[in-house]
């Protein structure tokens, strides 16, 4: 969900959907995902084809309306809900505003986007390699990579995904 | 095997969760109301602030930026306590949460090695998951558990998991060293009528006869000195069995004398006590309303009346309840006196399932949906969305909570920041506040 490309055919898949099914309007996005860890919501619809008695042919393929919770929270009860701020990770399609989706159960790997604890601020980063050892890296040239090497560092969690509302 | 995981000091760890700033330094939370300090950091303990403080005496050290007051954000922390229930639920066979920061698991057909092996698991994921930091008991009793729980805390070498077998000579020693009223359901009342009969220590009170406990004390005494035997006799059940009453009682921010305002305390009480009612599905056949003067006001006139008024047939209908407590008010109100408190109390419950109608009462269940759709809404929108009368939003017995931190995983407006570099947050905090100074601004000048 980066907003400055162009959207994949997944993204654009799914937004028909939800557009098709239109008692979802596309706004209502973000305040679908639960707020706590309750199990999520899985609706069901059998297809049926009136009062006629005469079965419905979509009968034997139990349809499920897509669940964008499903997509992106792989795991409920380890994952929160946070808010960006500031412009260096514009370049990784993180802008101030955007809700990242943080899960916490996932272990960071290079390459992974992270929401860890550098001397006592909340930071969002990518974590790689940066003339051979491990850095908080920003996709922005006024941020130089922070070494990870002898600083008050520690993991929160792993940023899974990252919505960007275009209407308020 | 029975395990008791214990969350290190629950209330502080959810707010270090969410704010770095707080980590190693001395952080206390204060009861509803901003009253006193009801739960407290390591570094907090080590100033020697003793629980159940009055805040009002620490403000100094706040203004001073030595220590961190922060009101109950009892949002968070019902969330972290259910997120650690899941976790709990997701890891081990069956889980019985005791209160907002202890559960239960229980652990049948594990040898010894598996039980400390994923006592281990469990405390390292708490960790990782859910940034809180817990210790794990382990023992064949309740009552064992929560003494293992104890020295998992207080032995470091422990490292926060202590499994305790019935006949160790690990247990015996502890045992030894322990006052009889640090075991669990011994009080400090019937410790003292222990230390009479010459019982000092948690392994006199194992050594002593249960029958004749029973005779001269009760049967729960009884049982105790059975589970510190190793014999566990405290079912599940029974730390589960629904409550006989429910109560909803607060402090006010401010005292009134008004009996509106009282009026308004006391039904948003006794609506929230009949949600209760429902959640553990019970009926109520008497409501019980009372309301307290300030007893440390030694200059003003003092007063604690209270109501009891018995429902036609019990009910859980939420209206029927606020008839109670109109009734009740108008029958305990006396002008010219200054409240503090006021509080709601359902009692006589039955069970709404076994209730048999009576043919000469009307049915209780008259709109059964009604409730059901109210408290449906309430649980998905927040509390409070559907309220029956209006209440004002700046009355004067409303919770005073003014340092409340953010209810970072139950409201959208309030998550948690995170910057894209050093000094982002406090960035991005400045522009709002410029962008909501420059609207206000805009709106005060007259239009041309």
């Amino acid at each position: 969900m980066m907003p400055s490309q162009p959207a994949s055919s997944e993204t654009a898949t799914f937004t028909t959907s939800a557009l098709t099914t239109s008692t979802f309007p596309t706004t209502m996005v973000a305040t679908a995902l639960p707020l706590t860890s309750r199990p999520l919501p899985f609706p069901t619809l059998y297809g049926r084809a009136g009062f006629s008695g005469f079965p419905s042919p979509a009968q034997d393929y139990e349809p499920r309306t897509l669940d964008l919770n499903e997509r992106l929270i792989k795991h409920p009860n380890h994952t929160f809900y946070l808010t960006a701020a500031g412009d260096s990770m514009e370049g990784w399609g993180i802008f101030e505003g955007d809700l990242l989706v943080v899960d916490r159960s996932i272990p960071p790997r290079l390459g992974h986007i992270l929401v860890a604890m550098f001397e006592e601020e909340v930071l969002i980063k990518r974590y790689a390699l940066y003339q051979g050892t491990p850095h908080l890296c920003s996709a922005h040239p006024h941020y130089p990579p922070l070494p990870l090497a002898e600083t008050n560092c520690q993991l929160w969690g792993v940023v899974r995904a990252v919505v960007h509302e275009y209407l308020p | 095997m029975i395990g008791l995981v214990d969350a290190n000091n629950f209330y502080v760890s959810c707010e270090r969760v969410f704010n770095p700033a707080l980590e190693g330094k001395p952080v206390g939370v204060m009861s509803n109301n901003d009253g006193c300090v009801i739960a407290r950091s390591a570094e907090m303990k080590a100033l020697e602030i003793p629980m159940g403080t009055p805040s009002f005496q620490l403000q100094g050290l706040r203004r001073r930026g030595e220590i961190h007051l922060l009101s109950s954000n009892y949002e968070l922390y019902g969330d972290m306590s259910a997120r650690l229930a899941q976790l709990l639920r997701d890891a081990c066979p069956d889980v019985a949460p005791y209160s907002i920061d202890e559960m239960f698991i229980y652990l049948d057909g594990f040898s010894n090695a598996q039980c400390q092996a994923l006592g281990e698991v469990v405390r390292r994921r708490v960790r990782r998951y859910l940034g809180l930091p817990v210790c794990v008991g382990l023992a064949p009793t309740h009552t064992l558990a929560k003494l293992a729980n104890h020295v998992a805390k207080q032995q470091p070498h422990y490292q926060g998991v202590c499994l305790l077998t019935a006949n160790s000579p690990t247990t015996m020693a502890l045992l030894k060293q322990l006052p009889v009223n640090d075991v669990w359901g011994v009080g400090r009342r019937l410790a003292e009528r222990l230390a009479v009969s010459g019982i000092r220590t948690a392994w006199q009170l194992r050594e002593c006869d249960p029958k004749q406990l029973r005779k001269r004390f009760s049967v729960v005494l009884a049982r105790t000195v059975l589970e510190l035997r190793g014999t566990s006799c405290l079912a599940m059940n029974a730390l589960e069995a629904p409550r006989q009453r429910i109560m909803t009682s607060r402090s006010f921010g401010q005292a009134t004398g008004v009996k509106a305002q009282l009026h308004a305390a006391l039904r948003r009480h006794a609506q929230r006590s009949a949600e209760k009612l429902r959640q553990q599905k019970s009926l109520t056949r008497a409501v019980l309303l009372f309301l307290n003067t300030n007893r440390h006001r030694k200059d003003q006139p003092q007063l604690s009346p209270s109501a009891m008024i018995p429902l036609a047939s019990p009910s859980d209908d939420t209206r029927i309840i606020l008839e109670a407590v109109r009734e009740g008010l108008e029958q305990m109100y006396r002008p010219g006196f200054q409240f503090i408190k006021a509080g709601v109390m359902l009692l006589d419950l039955v069970d709404a399932q076994q209730y048999q109608l009576s043919l000469l009462q009307p049915s209780h269940k008259a709109h059964p949906h009604l409730m059901n759709t109210v408290d449906a809404i309430n649980q998905r929108m927040g509390q409070g969305t559907i309220r029956f009368g209006m209440t004002e939003a700046e009355a004067p017995w409303q919770l005073r909570c003014a340092h409340r931190s953010n209810r970072y995983t139950t409201c959208w407006d309030e998550l948690m920041e995170a910057g894209t570099h050093p000094g982002a947050i406090a960035a991005a905090r400045a522009k709002r506040e410029q962008q909501r100074l420059a609207r206000a601004q805009r709106l005060a000048q007259p239009r041309a």
